[in-house]
């Protein structure tokens, strides 16, 4: 049975800032742009072989695109999350705050915010490596933990500092690729660029080789990079659960992969670009919304098909 | 006394004296149990040493009791995050031996180029055995499960310094 979530209304320690900072975003933003004037929009998940598109309903189409089925969430989606090893598991941003968490695909729904302050979740991530491990970006708050499969939340740190100012993550990916920490890394796409923290929260920080740091400190030429655009949002990131390296994203300039985990881009459709995602078992499968579109590739987005409406 | 009463019991004495200051200096260069710092171990000694600097040089930021500034996961007006705890509460066991001591000794921008940081770069201000000492009294204060954790961080860091 579906449970309502109820709002949550006291106020955070930034409500103000948030306020400020949230008109600021919408004014600066285009994926909310696109949400007014341009079509489809909304986050996306691959649910083994199912695609999700979370908006103010959750679509799911299990043919490829053929046909699609909707489903009802607990409010408008701002994020999703899903997990390779937790087939059914999906984890819902929603812009009045708060989480939804479904264990059958979206088909029943039970709240997570025990812990979370008040503020839309602007983006969601599961442990790589635990999928009991979520994270959720509230927007003008921080970056929260929860270790209990979304029961309960805790501060994990602030958001990212990028151009003088916090940054809202507007998009959140836990990539498996070792920090040289004991842990992995989170991505975060945000309206200034890409930005990366450990998952011991340390310290966020731009995304470099592997061996950067040595590199640094040995006095050797540092290997080479090719970023995304510097200072573009960054709208969606998607890692592949078989291939941690292969990343991708999704900028109004269109959809860019990196091989390496991100430190070398290039560009693989040239379309404004809201969402992606991609398939849990096979690095090359992905579904995107494109110029409104929902779309997928077969091929690591060198060809795309539009799907049927949803 | 006769003399040579005396001069044997001044030998005895001194021999004594002797043995007590090897002793001490023994038990002070004695490993301390399992606790090494970049694969060497640790004595009494690095430890008192560690601890001395660290009430020095770190407590005014990051706390007599390693506990860290109030309210360390939020940022400071200046955009750069307080001191963080260095007991378990931190993320400081997280790190292997190797990058303690560069973010130590060259600051955290000798890891992660242009970060600023209000943690100055302590070249200059500590040697290098001052700075594997503090942190060696960092990682002694630690519980079991920290301490095995950034032991096994640390066998994995393959780098150099």
């Amino acid at each position: 049975m579906m449970k309502t979530i109820e709002m949550i209304t006291e106020p955070n320690r930034r409500t103000v800032l948030a306020g400020m900072l949230g008109l600021g975003t919408i004014a600066v933003v285009p994926r909310f742009a696109l949400a007014a004037s341009d079509g489809e929009t909304g986050a996306m998940a691959f649910d083994g072989d199912t695609v999700l598109v979370g908006g103010r309903t959750l679509r799911a189409s299990a043919d490829g695109g053929a046909s699609w089925a909707r489903r009802e969430v607990p409010g408008q989606v701002l994020a999703l999350a899903t997990h390779r090893n937790r087939p059914g598991l999906v984890v819902a941003g929603l812009s009045t705050g708060g989480v939804a968490i479904s264990g059958d695909g979206g088909a029943t729904w039970r709240n997570g915010k025990a812990g979370l302050p008040a503020g839309g979740v602007t983006a969601i991530a599961i442990g790589s490596r635990d999928p009991d491990l979520i994270y959720a970006a509230i927007r003008g708050d921080g970056l929260y933990k929860s270790e209990d499969a979304g029961d309960t939340w805790a501060l994990a740190m602030d958001r990212p500092w990028l151009d003088e100012a916090e940054r809202d993550p507007l998009t959140l990916v836990s990539v498996d690729l070792e920090t040289g920490m004991g842990g992995i890394w989170i991505y975060a796409g945000t309206e200034l660029g890409l930005t990366r923290v450990p998952d011991c929260f340390c310290r966020w920080q731009d995304v470099q080789s592997g061996n950067a740091m040595d590199a640094l400190v040995s006095g050797d030429v540092q290997p080479p990079e090719n970023p995304l655009p510097e200072g573009r949002p960054v709208l969606s990131l998607a890692s592949s659960p078989s291939v941690p390296d292969r990343l991708y994203a999704a900028l109004p300039s269109g959809i860019w992969t990196s091989a390496d985990g991100g430190v070398v881009w290039r560009q693989a459709a040239q379309e404004a670009a809201s969402a992606i995602a991609v398939h849990p078992d096979d690095e090359t499968y992905i579904a995107a919304i494109i110029g409104g579109e929902v779309k997928l590739s077969h091929d690591g987005g060198a060809t795309w098909t539009a799907t049927a409406a949803g | 006394m006769k003399p040579y009463v005396i001069l044997p019991l001044a030998g005895v004495i001194a021999a004594a004296i002797g043995f007590a200051v090897l002793a001490q200096s023994a038990s002070d260069n004695s490993p301390v149990g399992e606790l090494i710092f970049l694969g060497e171990p640790v004595t009494a000694a690095d430890l008192e040493a560690g601890k001395q600097i660290y009430a020095e040089s770190c407590a005014s930021c990051h706390g007599a009791d390693l506990e860290g500034q109030p309210d360390w996961k939020r940022r400071l007006d200046n955009g750069r995050m307080p001191a963080p705890p260095h007991d378990e509460t931190g993320h400081t066991w997280h790190h292997s031996d190797r990058n303690l001591f560069i973010v130590t000794k060259g600051g955290v921008g000798a890891v992660v180029p242009g970060y600023e940081s209000d943690m100055p770069a302590f070249e200059g201000i500590l040697t290098d055995d001052e700075i594997a000492d503090v942190l060696t009294y960092i990682k002694s204060t630690w519980p079991d499960r920290q301490r095995e954790f950034q032991a096994e961080v640390s066998a994995n860091d393959k780098g150099e310094l």
